[in-house]
């Protein structure tokens, strides 16, 4: 599901969630995070405080490792994660997320809403500037919206803007939209990146040189980018909420998370998102815990088996609910995750207003799960130890992506479970774009297990309602409900939060009754940070919300040398 | 007359210790891999959530993995995979490369330009790549593995029975046999191939060291054998994220390896050494 991104919360960044690279990734955006369930374990939060360390001071380099490389650096163009954490530290949108997760201004100093809710005007600030010296005006967002919509930009987030009735900029620092049904999650759609009409108007956007060298509004300067390697940024000395404290933030390209755990140790990085073994079992001496933090709390994200809804055995919803009851969620989440999770129940994060707690569960229950598929006509005919129907044993293959232990490890608990219910399942693990494009997007496959992340508006139109079943829509499954179509559509045409819920809530049950994903967990973001950055405070949504307000006292800056030297 | 081979081929080679060795720990693993049900003290699958990354231990000799399975059975069971590999992929690459190598060597000609400008055009593939892009195609099985491995590894092969029959060929009982009407298949394969063998005996040998290897490589990678089968390969992905906490899930796998292609490549010299004439006399 449509995904914020982190550091810019996009909240219209709709990403395929690379997992691989997931862990990773929320290290270091670590910023999505809901209060309400913040742990108690939260204990490794950092004692620093701003005033205890000396006041803030310029300086130092931040270098954060990823197991993703960008794919483009014009936001609106990529789906996978990197492209949008590094983006989002050189672009603004209208809006953003504050560290309490509430929409505030960002490139927009105020914005008002129509009491139909129809109608949004949005007042820019008047001293922005591009990096390249070219003022910020509104003829930029609206050049961002036409862009958005025009049927010839290959982006995926369009869905929201063809909403849009009416984009107008009524004078250089004011931008009105109209919409003409009401859309809930109109105002954060605002959060997308808005682009430098001035460099691509009137060109060809795929074909534009900004996918490689960016250019935005945002506290941090694209500097270069070498391929499989880093991309460096350095500080913008204009940013309108002021310069940040670190120089430089550069991103490395480290695509294997036991190397870039050792190049942290060895200082190579400051900062990355640890793997549940690393965090339970590796970092837990003196040494560590005083050069670094560490961080802990739940990711906006659930990782899920989904069934291919045009297979005829999945067709039946018996033998879901049956596959559901045969896997034990507790043992993945104590397996595999080292009991850093929870278990998920739904598309939505426990504890945030739009989660129902109340849906049908699916205790481990192998006994049920037998009797099910015996109902529906499963039996081990031939005595081999698999269920068979007319003939036909009970086989499937589960595919997933490479480069994401968790899920391979959590495919294998699966595997031996549904072993035992009599049900054979084969494993395949696949490199990450053949996965997307040869087998999710052409519906190639039986069942996967994938994550989604999880958006701070619980709009799921995308991921659920039954015309986004066209390959390369993400309701990839091919679930098809008319109930659920009804209440997406409801659900968005809404301001009303308690109506919403009610709306949101009922889809849940409907999901966890017809199991068209078996939900297994909502991990625990995992992020660490170099002892020496101060200022870091951590909150709902996660931690770099305030990058900017980073710093490290003079007496502890490593890096400084390397600054001259560029 | 040909037990009298054995005999002399026996005296040669039990002077030479390294291939006595090598032969003793290749006869060990066959004896590990075919008693694996008796010998391995636990399923290599069962997950054991409770004991995750354990050191070894006496339940345990060799530790658990991440998912709390036993590392000595895995590796025990993994034992019949690399053996299995070894044996499938080089029968197939030694059926392969005797055929073609013996038409090239036998026919000459038009017959042997074409073939060996096949071989040549085979080689110039780099292996490791071409069995990737085969396996990205085909579902990664053990089964294809093997065929792959086989199917791109039979040019030395082809060579080396195309020399050996070139000079073969020529010699007096070959003539006698044509000049008695014999068949050309039947001078192939009654008179010459069985005397071209014994260069064939020790590239196979080598080769399966060589298949053990590509096969650990393709499960390292995650492309090979799959979960939950275990191979040597995969075990050792397993213990590369966990090197630091579990030092055992890298290593044994890796001994494992180290041991058995050395094992095989011993054999493999002791072999020559005892059969080829020209080594011998090289020596003195």
């Amino acid at each position: 599901m449509p995904y914020n991104t982190p550091l810019d919360m996009k909240v219209l960044a709709r990403i395929w969630e690379i997992s691989g690279r997931m862990l990773l990734v929320w290290g270091v955006l670590a910023l999505i995070s809901c209060p309400a369930c913040s742990r108690p374990e939260d204990s490794s939060k950092p004692p620093e405080r701003p005033a205890e360390s000396g006041p803030p001071c310029y300086g130092d380099t931040l270098i954060t490792g990823s197991i993703g490389e960008p794919s483009n650096l014009i936001p609106i163009l990529a789906s996978d994660s990197p492209s949008h954490e590094v983006a989002g530290l050189i672009y603004n949108g209208l809006v953003k997320y504050d560290k309490d997760l509430k929409l505030v201004g960002d490139l927009a100093e105020s914005f008002e809403v129509s009491k139909s809710g129809l109608v949004i005007t949005f007042h820019l600030r008047k001293n922005v500037t591009w990096h390249d010296g070219q003022p910020f005006t509104a003829a930029d967002v609206l050049f961002t919206y036409k862009t958005m919509v025009d049927p010839h930009t290959p982006t995926a987030y369009a869905e929201d803007f063809l909403q849009v009735e009416r984009a107008e900029a009524t004078d250089p620092y004011t931008f009105r939209v109209t919409y003409k049904k009401p859309f809930a999650p109109a105002l954060a759609s605002w959060g997308i990146s808005i682009l430098p009409r001035h460099l691509l108007e009137g060109r060809d956007i795929m074909k534009s040189p900004l996918a490689r060298h960016p250019v935005g509004t945002g506290p941090f300067i694209f500097k270069e980018w070498k391929a499989g390697e880093k991309v460096v940024l350095t500080y913008n000395p204009d940013y309108f909420e002021g310069r940040p404290y670190i120089d430089r933030y550069i991103y490395r390209i480290i695509p294997d998370s036991a190397t870039m755990f050792m190049e942290l140790k060895a200082g190579g990085i400051d900062n990355m998102g640890l793997t549940p073994l690393q965090y339970a079992r590796q970092t837990e001496y003196r040494k560590f815990k005083e050069n670094f933090n560490k961080y802990r709390y739940p990711a906006f994200a659930y990782t899920y088996l989904g069934f291919n809804l045009e297979d005829e055995r999945f067709k039946d919803r018996r033998v879901r609910q049956a596959v559901s009851y045969a896997i034990d969620r507790g043992e993945i989440i104590e397996g595999v995750l080292l009991g850093l999770g929870q278990e998920a129940t739904g598309p939505y994060k426990p504890g945030t207003w739009a989660y129902n707690p109340n849906v049908k569960q699916y205790p481990y229950d192998p006994v049920k799960a037998r009797k099910i598929l015996q109902e529906v006509g499963w039996r081990d005919a031939d005595g081999d130890g698999i269920l068979d129907k007319d003939g036909i044993p009970f086989r499937f293959t589960i595919i997933t992506n490479q480069g994401n232990d968790i899920r391979a490890r959590t495919a294998e608990i699966i595997q031996r479970r549904l072993k035992e219910v009599g049900i054979e399942v084969k494993i395949r693990i696949i490199e990450w774009a053949a996965f997307i494009k040869e087998f999710i997007e052409k519906k190639t496959f039986e069942a996967t297990i994938l994550g989604w992340t999880i958006t701070q508006d619980p709009d799921i139109y995308d991921v659920w309602h039954s015309s986004k079943t066209k390959p390369g829509e993400l309701n990839f499954v091919s679930y098809r409900n008319t109930e659920v179509d009804a209440l997406l559509e409801k659900g968005r045409r809404t301001f009303n939060q308690e109506e919403r819920r009610k709306t949101y809530w009922r889809i849940q049950e409907i999901l966890a009754e017809e199991v068209p994903y078996v939900f297994l967990y909502v991990p625990d973001a995992l992020p660490v940070v170099q002892a020496r950055f101060k200022g870091i405070e951590p909150a709902a949504a996660g931690i770099t919300y305030n990058l900017i307000k980073w710093y490290v006292p003079k007496a502890e800056q490593r890096h400084n040398k390397l600054k001259a030297d560029s | 007359m040909k037990r009298a081979l054995a005999k002399e081929f026996w005296r040669r080679f039990k002077c030479h210790r390294l291939g006595l060795t090598g032969a003793m720990v290749v006869l060990l693993l066959f004896i590990v891999s075919l008693a694996a049900p008796v010998l391995s003290p636990y399923d290599p699958s069962y997950i054991d959530i409770k004991s995750i990354l354990e050191p070894p231990s006496y339940e345990h000799p060799l530790g658990t993995d991440q998912l709390g399975r036993d590392v000595l059975s895995r590796i025990i069971w993994g034992g019949r995979i690399s053996l299995m590999v070894g044996f499938v992929a080089v029968g197939i690459a030694t059926v392969v490369g005797v055929f073609l190598g013996a038409m090239a060597g036998y026919y000459a000609g038009y017959v042997d330009t074409i073939i060996m400008r096949f071989v040549d055009i085979m080689l110039c593939f780099p292996t490791f790549f071409l069995i990737l892009a085969v396996v990205a195609l085909l579902e990664p099985s053990i089964w294809n593995i093997m065929v792959v491995i086989g199917a791109t590894g039979w040019m030395g092969m082809a060579r080396l029975i195309r020399a050996e029959i070139l000079s073969v060929k020529e010699r007096d009982y070959v003539l006698a046999a044509r000049a008695l009407g014999a068949s050309h298949a039947r001078i192939i394969w009654r008179h010459i191939i069985p005397n071209a063998m014994a260069p064939v005996l020790v590239a196979a040998t080598l080769g399966v060291a060589a298949a053990i290897l590509t096969e650990s490589a393709l499960s390292f990678l995650g492309i090979g054998v799959q979960p939950p089968t275990p191979s040597w390969g995969n075990i050792l992905t397993a213990g590369k994220d966990s090197i630091e906490v579990a030092w055992w899930l890298s290593f044994y796998p890796g001994m494992a390896i180290l041991i058995t292609v050395l094992g095989y490549n011993l054999l493999g010299e002791g072999i020559r050494d005892a059969i080829d004439p020209r080594l011998r006399e090289g020596r003195g």
